[in-house]
Parts: C-alpha cells; structure tokens; sequence
C-alpha cells in the first residue's frame, strides 16, 4: 500500500508548520521523517493519519492511488502508535488490543473465537502473551508502546505511522525496541512512516530518510546517501557532530586560516564566505605536519571514556577551537599531553556557502 | 529487625492524632449521642416508632425522590461539565461560577424561590398547571428542589477528570476506526466512571439529608409530601428526642449502606488504576 502526499500546506493561526509539501512512499517502504522540533514532521505524519487536515486547496493525500483527504481518521486504517503510547488504562491489554475488532460494525466484526485468535497471534508476535489479562498501568514503556504497536496493527491497517515511538523510552530500551520494530516490518512489511529527531534512530532503522526542516523537506534518500551526501549544511549539521572552519573558497581551492584545502568536487565555484564541514572522525592526527593541508593545532582536553578518544583541539593560527575523535589504537601512535602541539589532517570536508541565519545548532539531545 | 516504613515527610503521629481527635469530636460524637439517645427506648418502641405509616412513607419519598435527583444530576451533570470542558463560548466563565450557585445560597433562600417559581400562580407554575401539572407542593416539587441541590456535586467531580483526559487517547481510538459515539461510550465513560459515581453519591447523599429548600415546596402534607427530616423536626418540636433519634439512626444506617455500596462500586470501578 503505497502513500502519497501532494502539496500539503498547513497553518496554525501564523505560524506555517508545512509549507507546500509533497512525498512519495513506496508500498512496504519504511520511512523516517526526520527533523528538529518545529519542522512539522509531526504535523506531516498526523495529515497522513487523519488526525489533522491540511489547509484546504490543492492538498492531496493518497493511499495506494485513492484519494482519503477528506476522510476521518476512523475511516482511513492508518495504524497509529503515539509516543506516549495512549494506551485505553481502563481495559486490559487483551482487551486493548482487541479494541479496533470489537468496535467494527456488526457486518464485518470478526466473531469472539477470531478476535481472540487474533489477538493472540499479536501477543505472541510482540512477546507478552504472559501479560495478557495486566493493565496498562502494570506495564514498563516499552512493553506499553509494544502493546500499543500491536492494538494498531490488530486492524491490519493499511499503513503504520509511528509518532517517536520510542522518544519516552531510555536509551537501552530505545536501541532494543528500535532493533525489534526493523526485524518485525522485514516480516510483515507493512508500509510505515515514523518521525523521529534522533538521527542515529533514522539511519539505522529505515530504508529511507526524509529529512525535514522549517516546514519543507530538505533532502530524501538511503540513510548512508543522506548521511555522505547531505544536501546542505543544514543536514550535515544535523545528522551528527560536525566541526566547521570558516573561510574563503577560490575555485576549489578552500583558505582556512594559514591553510589552504583542494576540495576537488567544488572545482569551478567560488565563494567568498564559505564553510568547511568535517566530522570530528574523518580526521587523521600526526605529531609531526604530513603535507601542505596539515592543520597545526594544541591539545585542550583528552576524554579517555569510551570506546573513542575525544580530544578538544584549538587551531594554532586562527585560536578556534574543533573537536576531533580517534580510536583508541590510533591514539596509542600518538599520545600527547594536554597543551602539546599535533597535525590534523582533513580526510573528508564538505563545504557550504556560510548560513548566517542558523550558525551552529546543538541538536544533539 | 524488620525495618519501620518511615515517609520523608515528618509529622505523622502528630498529623494522625489530630486527624482521629477531630473526626471523633466533630463528626462520631454527635453520631454516638444519636445512638445513645435512641438507646432510651425500649425496642419495641423503637419498632413501632420507624415502622409507623407515616414515617414510612416519608423513607419512601425520601429515598426514591433522592435517588431520581441523583439520577438526573448524574446525566445533566455529566452533560454541563462536558460543555465546560470541551467548549469554549461567550459567557463560558459566568455559566462556570453559576454551577456553584447551589452551594452558596442559602437553602431557605432557594426553597422559597423555587416555591414562587413553581407554585401555580408562578412563572412555571401557571403555564405547568395549564398541561395539568402540578409542581409545588407535590414529590415533583421535592424532587426539583433536590435535583436543584445535588447538580454542582457531579459538575465538580467530573469536571477536573474531564480536563485531565489525554486527547490522544481519543484519537487512538478514531484510528482504530471507533465512531465517536463508540470512543465515548467504551473510552470515555469508563475513564469518567468513578468520578461519576463520586458525584452520584455526593448529590444523593446531599439530598437524602436536604431540608431547607423542600419544606417551602414540599407542603407538608403526611404520607404524601412529608420527608424524613420534616419528621425529625416535628417530633423534636413536640420534646419527642429519643423518637426523633430513633428515625435518625435508621436514616443513618440506610445512607451508611448505600454509600458503603456505592463506594465499592467506585473501587471496582476504578480497579484499573491502582497497580495490583
């Protein structure tokens, strides 16, 4: 079951949560729509189940080719997981999950013995058929959201849509639930949207990442294409921890201080304010200078905890301060004390025009 | 050594002691001397006293106009703090302060004011008595002055909980297809149910002791429009004490069984709460 969104606009009195947004799921495709708070992916997801309403126009929003804009959420089988579960506590989870098979109309509600049939098949597959007859409230999180997956897709809805599924959750659980929410759409492959601002959550977990940002979209594709190919600053800023040195571009040729970068791909381009990007793992840190590109910096703080060495550089020519991360092998070959003098050499840069509207963000939570 | 429960709050014995001497001298004492001064009959007085005709009709209409102002305060009560809750209008705040109305005017004040309201020549009276109703001065009347007394009891109960309630829930349930009837009868009234039945006992309760506002609108009128506290009264008025106890304490044990029962009912039905 295919998804599609055309030219979706949504205002809440001035604010403009989406603006003229369209998208395209494939069936079986498991996307994430990714994106800081205030992006409108929420608002995006919520149009897609019903729960909102676009700003009337030529807002259109279809599920395998038929047109369900103006539907109720009732009349649209989207499956729908919030991230704080809105499990019923009042019944137990049997009977939750049981919930969207009872309240069918009489014509096609399913008879008693295949409601408990289904429902058992569904506690099975989401590993609780002990707790059948418990309360939401004697639940953990994420045995709660779990339940709650599995009450959305008791309807056998048409598409899935997952609301940070896993956002009130601590981080264990997180990883565990996120694993086990891959492994059961490879089984059942149902199509699924789910919106998450965790970015290591969207690369791991879908086949597609839509990364949204001000109420647009900003780039779509494979996580490791969004991840090396950021289309913008914005995204490479976004979907990890990122340095940048600001500086001048002349024809491929990037100056950065007392430096000067060949950034072959942008041969051609010049630009006066412009940013080099580099996570702080495409590095390799020497003791003594290798080339012309070598960056002298001096060490301000070592962190040793972890499987990765975190070292605080500032930049011998220009005094700006970066962030570098080495494996604990290669920091074996270098060893220095805080405040002694090492080489850095930029494996990979991406650069950008400089975005003086939104310098550097901390969206890591 | 086991180790005693301690709570990081301190002042428990203080709190406690307090708690049971003050319930003991303002609410089990008067109580006990009910008892006491019931006690100074014979039990065959005491049977021949709340058994009498008319004292026995007067339990009937006590309890059975109670009970169906209880029942309509249940469903208009329901219905009031609804509106509140989920609408917002012009006015919202003034209907908000009126629902307490009840609670802060005198019932003397009310019972006269509904009297000339709904006697036959008042403003609902007259065009009443025109269908061939009669309000005042009928177990209608008793039961309009109760129902008047009770309503702000399930308004206030509802209202807070009401409030509380996760909009998301609802939605989950529109996603699973529910109409919205079906989310409000099996999602919402089940959530609301124990502050409902909070509210039912309160405005039951409330008007099973009521006095004031009734005896203007009642009448008066023994085996027909008479109501247990009017008895009470009169017997006091006529120095008869241990009498009038005597249909107090049975008042009393009646209101203490279907509090207790509609407590129970309360627990079961707010099971899912409390983690077990």
């Amino acid at each position: 079951m295919s998804v599609e969104v055309r030219n979706i606009t949504k205002t809440f009195g001035s604010f403009t949560a989406l603006n003229n947004v369209s998208l395209n799921v494939e069936s079986g495709e498991l996307i994430a729509l990714l994106g800081p708070s205030g992006s409108g992916k929420t608002t995006l997801l919520r149009i897609i189940a019903g729960l909102e309403f676009a700003d009337p126009g030529t807002a259109q929003v279809l599920f395998h080719g038929e047109d369900v804009t103006n539907l109720p959420a009732s009349q649209r089988r989207a499956g729908f997981a919030f991230q704080h579960y809105a499990l019923f506590r009042h019944l137990t989870v049997f009977e939750n999950i049981a919930f969207g098979l009872r309240v069918r109309p009489r014509a096609t509600r399913p008879s008693e013995e295949s409601i408990r049939e289904r429902v058992t098949e569904l506690l099975k597959l989401i590993q609780l058929d002990p707790l059948a007859n418990r309360f939401p409230s004697q639940l953990s999180g994420g045995q709660r959201q779990r339940v709650a997956l599995a009450r959305a897709l008791a309807v056998e809805p048409k598409v899935l849509l997952l609301d940070e599924p896993f956002g009130a959750l601590d981080a264990k659980v997180r990883k565990q639930l996120r694993r086990w929410l891959r492994k059961l759409h490879d089984d059942i492959h149902i199509t699924s949207i789910f919106v998450t601002h965790d970015q290591e959550e969207a690369l791991e977990v879908a086949d597609r990442v839509v990364v949204m940002n001000e109420g647009g979209i900003v780039q779509i594709g494979p996580p490791h294409e969004v991840y090396d190919r950021p289309a913008n600053a914005f995204v490479f800023n976004f979907l990890g921890n990122v340095n940048l040195f600001q500086g001048r571009m002349d024809d491929g040729l990037m100056k950065i201080g007392d430096t000067e970068l060949h950034v072959a791909e942008n041969l051609g381009t010049s630009v006066s304010d412009a940013t080099v990007y580099f996570r702080p793992h495409d590095v390799k840190v020497s003791t003594e200078p290798v080339g012309q590109e070598s960056i002298a910096a001096l060490i301000r703080h070592i962190n040793l905890a972890g499987p990765v060495v975190r070292i605080d550089l500032e930049r011998a020519d220009t005094g700006s301060r970066f962030e570098v991360e080495l494996n604990r092998e290669q920091w074996q070959g270098i060893d220095r004390r805080v405040g002694d003098r090492v080489f850095v050499d930029l494996q990979r840069v991406r650069v950008f025009p400089t975005d003086h509207k939104t310098p550097l963000e901390d969206f890591s939570i | 050594m086991a180790q005693r429960k301690t709570s990081p709050l301190p002042g428990f014995r203080l709190t406690l002691g307090y708690t049971l001497l003050y319930l003991c001298l303002i609410v089990l004492l008067p109580l006990a001397a009910t008892f006491l001064k019931t006690a100074t009959l014979t039990w065959d007085q005491f049977w021949t006293t709340v058994t009498a005709p008319r004292v026995l009709a007067s339990y009937r209409l006590t309890f059975g106009t109670s009970l169906l102002a209880a029942m309509v305060n249940l469903v208009f009560g329901l219905l009031v703090a609804w509106v509140l809750v989920r609408y917002n209008f012009f006015g919202k705040k003034i209907v908000d302060a009126l629902v307490d109305l009840p609670f802060a005017l005198p019932t003397a004040v009310a019972g006269i004011a509904l009297t000339a309201i709904y006697a036959p020549n008042g403003w609902l009276g007259k065009p009443l008595a025109a269908l061939g109703i009669k309000a005042a001065f009928t177990p209608l009347g008793i039961f309009i002055a109760l129902t008047f007394i009770g309503l702000p009891f399930v308004v206030r109960t509802v209202q807070p909980v009401l409030e509380d309630l996760d909009a998301e829930v609802e939605e989950a349930a529109a996603s699973l297809g529910a109409t919205r009837f079906q989310t409000f009868r099996y999602v919402i009234i089940p959530m609301l149910l124990p502050s409902l039945l909070t509210g039912f006992s309160l405005s039951f309760a409330r008007a099973l002791g009521e006095y004031g506002s009734v005896v203007f609108i009642a009448g008066n009128q023994p085996m027909k429009t008479e109501i247990t506290a009017l008895l009470i009264i009169t017997k006091l008025d006529q120095y008869n004490y241990a009498e009038a106890t005597a249909i107090a304490v049975v008042m009393l044990v009646f209101s203490f069984v279907m509090l207790l029962t509609v407590n129970l009912l309360q627990w079961w039905g707010s099971r899912f709460q409390q983690p077990h």
